[in-house]
């Protein structure tokens, strides 16, 4: 009970301060908006349209690269972006990450593929972005079912010139309108490709690659992750000030035991990180469509032991610090190093396999991952129990580190 | 249980090489204020924590109320109010939010709590101050808070480390009322201080101690009838001599002489008879007297004449 209205003296401390609120909220909402728009790399504001961008310059004429453009337009995974007509453009969005790949259809394609000559299309992809082989295999089956359709267009017509059911003279009209309907056929294909992640996985097999169609899906956790470590420079500096000042002292002239005043701060500092984590996510499901609530018991579970982790950093920063300024320092250090290694700015999957292994040491790497498990790709609970685990595991080393190293005066 | 509230046994604490208290032992009475007077860095804090129980003696044990504060800490600390030396709140409290925290730290709840806490507001005059916060407090109404959260569990005894360090003389009056109120209800104070007014103003006994050891303990007046009647002579003047000291030393009647940045202090049997011959001597080695003062004993005289120094800072 005592715990208890130890962590709540915290809190009312902890709520009294204005750059409370600063670091626990506010600079984590406006990083997560800057980094999603900075790094979020396709379409940024198009929410709306979650499929991949592909450049698209159609340098023929005629009815079957039509009949290609018709066949891409309807894929799940891509979407074509038709605003270049310039080559060296189109590289360079691919290069930049603003579309997946880009396609160009060669002037004489549409002649070359009815006479049965097969010519192949230019398609432009970054071999180190796994979206961009996401999108040249949409590519790759669309042409497969534009050549069937132009097959079954062909045989359709020779079929009905031998027959006499037309003239040579309305071969071409007769093709067109076969070729047509063979197009509209594939609209309700006979099998179903159902694409539930527009996710690969790299022949490493370390990391998934993904690519959300969010925006914030990198962000968003990465700064939860981050902030949820600098949340805690408040709490710390209370801990150091109640040092300074003597009432830790005095604490223990209660029959408080040294045990249970750690207890009573490290509540206050997990109840602390927790709020801030829930209104965290609340803001991402509402504002910034993520799917956390996709599996709320998942995400309750990474939350929580996120929060044991990050509180009992807290603890360990207050245990050390000498000074209110040391409590900043010892936070804001761990912050950038931790957060930095373990993937909340850049998405480990662009990072070489090295620093992946490196990172992975680091808690955050595991938050972040669980909680792109729930959100990126829509895993359940069993995914995050891993990341869950190591979480705990690091709570208890900063635990104890904080026990050993705490002083009462 | 004994006759005393605290009984303390040949206390000993050193931090390494530092020997911060070396042997003290001095009872203190059910009911009675007991000072510990001595200058800084003579051991006062260091005793009172082995008494709260935050430091283990190195040697030696104490009783609180008959409980060994090695053995059994939960039930002396219990028994004790303690009054740091330092402020120990919260600084962005409230004087209310502050006491409201102590008292259920020590265990109070509810009803009995706001009562409490409201009479202890009463008794430190901070009644209408209540809802502002320490931070913004002067000096004199966080050391009336710093006492007030160890009044709060009605302890049997209370124990206050310098609690008049650095306030005004108003402040410093409304405390020392305060201790004497506490006093007369029946709570046993054990009280340090380094100011001797206040040592004699309030305490039944005083042990005087320096460097670690209670050189001296009794009531005011047997304390003061170490020194016997003498009295305490300080002068100045014009220029330091070491011979007009020396040559001071050897006048009949005289039996110290100490020099204390440029104020030198004697102790004579009688300074009518003294003085005169204290003139005559500077006279003839060329030395002039810039002032004189004329004390009778008291226990900053019991102080030099033990040490050799002057108990004030
Ligand atoms: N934790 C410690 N480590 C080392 N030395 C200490 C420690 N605590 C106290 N001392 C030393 O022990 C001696 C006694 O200190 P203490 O604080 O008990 O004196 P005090 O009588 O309370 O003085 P003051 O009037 O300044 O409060 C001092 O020399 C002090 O430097
Ligand atoms: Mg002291």
């Amino acid at each position: 009970m005592r715990v208890v209205d130890l962590a709540i003296k915290d809190l009312r401390q902890i709520l009294r301060e204005r750059q409370s609120a600063f670091f626990l909220l506010i600079m984590p909402v406006v990083f997560t908006l800057l980094f999603g728009f900075a790094f979020g790399g396709f379409g940024g504001g198009d929410d709306e349209d979650p499929r991949l961008p592909v450049g698209f310059l159609n340098q023929d004429a005629g009815t079957v690269s039509e009949d290609l453009v018709t066949l891409l337009a309807q894929s799940d995974v891509i979407r074509l972006v038709t605003d270049t007509m310039d080559v060296a453009d189109l590289e360079t969005q691919v290069k930049d990450g603003v579309t997946a790949a880009a396609v160009i259809v060669p002037a004489g394609y549409g002649q070359h593929m009815t006479a049965g000559e097969l010519v192949p299309l230019t398609v432009i992809v970054d071999s180190g972005n796994a979206s961009g082989i996401t999108a040249q295999e949409e590519v790759t089956a669309a042409v497969t079912r534009l050549l069937s359709a132009l097959q079954t267009a062909q045989v359709g017509m020779e079929t009905a010139v031998s027959q006499n059911v037309i003239s040579e003279s309305d071969k071409p009209a007769y093709f067109e309108t076969t070729l047509a309907r063979a197009i509209t056929a594939w609209a309700a294909p006979p099998i179903q490709v159902a694409v539930s992640q527009s996710g690969a996985v790299d022949e490493s097999g370390t990391e998934t690659a993904v690519s959300s169609d969010n925006a914030f899906a990198h962000s968003s956790p990465g700064m939860m992750a981050q902030f949820a470590i600098a949340g805690l420079i408040t709490a710390a500096q209370i801990l150091v000030l109640e040092r300074k000042s003597g009432s830790l002292r005095r604490l223990l002239t209660t029959d408080m035991s040294r045990g249970s005043i750690l207890l009573g701060h490290y509540l206050a500092m997990f109840v602390t990180i927790l709020a801030q984590l829930f209104i965290l996510i609340l803001f991402g499901q509402l504002f910034l469509k993520l799917p956390y609530f996709q599996e709320p018991a998942a995400t309750l579970l990474l939350t929580v032991a996120s929060a044991l982790f990050a509180a009992s950093l807290g603890l360990l920063i207050g245990a050390l610090a000498q000074s209110e300024e040391q409590a900043i320092i010892f936070s804001l250090v761990p912050m950038f190093v931790l957060a930095g290694l373990g993937g909340a700015w850049v998405p480990l999957e662009f990072t070489p396999e090295g620093f992946q292994r490196i990172a992975f040491f680091t808690p955050i790497a595991w938050m972040m991952d669980g909680f792109k498990d729930i959100i990126v790709r829509g895993l359940g609970l069993e995914a995050v129990l891993l990341a869950t685990a190591v979480l705990i595991i690091y709570a208890i080393i900063f635990w104890g580190l904080a026990a050993w190293r705490f002083r009462f005066e | 249980m004994g006759e005393y509230a605290v009984e303390v046994h040949d206390l000993h604490k050193d931090f390494g090489e530092v020997y911060a208290v070396k042997g003290v032992s001095f009872n203190v009475q059910r009911g009675e204020i007991f000072s510990l007077l001595g200058p800084n860095g003579a051991g006062k804090s260091t005793t009172i924590s082995m008494l709260a129980c935050l430091q283990r003696p190195s040697q030696g044990d104490a009783l609180v109320m008959g409980h060994s504060v090695t053995a059994v800490p939960q039930q002396a600390k219990a028994a004790l109010g303690i009054v740091p030396q330092e402020i120990a709140l919260y600084d962005d409290l409230s004087a209310r939010e502050n006491l409201d925290f102590w008292g259920k730290m020590y265990g109070l709840r509810g009803a009995a709590l706001q009562k409490q806490v409201d009479d202890v507001l009463e008794l430190i005059g901070l009644t209408d101050r209540q809802k502002g916060r320490i931070g913004k407090f002067s000096g004199g109404m966080k050391r009336r808070v710093n006492i007030g959260a160890a009044l709060l569990h009605k302890p049997d005894i209370i124990i206050m480390d310098e609690p008049t360090v650095g306030i005004d003389p108003q402040s410093r009056r409304h405390i020392l009322d305060g201790v004497k109120a506490l006093n007369q209800q029946g709570m046993t104070v054990l009280y340090t201080t380094h100011y001797m007014e206040e040592a004699q103003e309030l305490s039944d006994h005083i042990a005087i101690m320096d460097q670690g050891e209670i050189i001296a303990l009794g009531t005011h007046g047997e304390l003061v009838r170490i020194v016997g009647e003498q009295d305490r002579i300080d002068l100045r003047i014009n220029a330091p001599s070491e011979l007009v000291m020396a040559h001071w030393q050897e006048v009949p009647g005289v039996s110290q002489v100490t020099a204390d940045d440029g104020l030198i202090s004697l102790l004579a049997d009688d300074s009518n008879v003294v003085l005169p011959r204290l003139f005559e001597v500077a006279t003839a080695v060329n030395v002039r007297i810039t002032s004189v003062e004329i004390q009778e004993p008291n226990l900053e005289t019991v102080f030099l004449h033990l040490t050799g120094r002057a108990l004030r800072d």
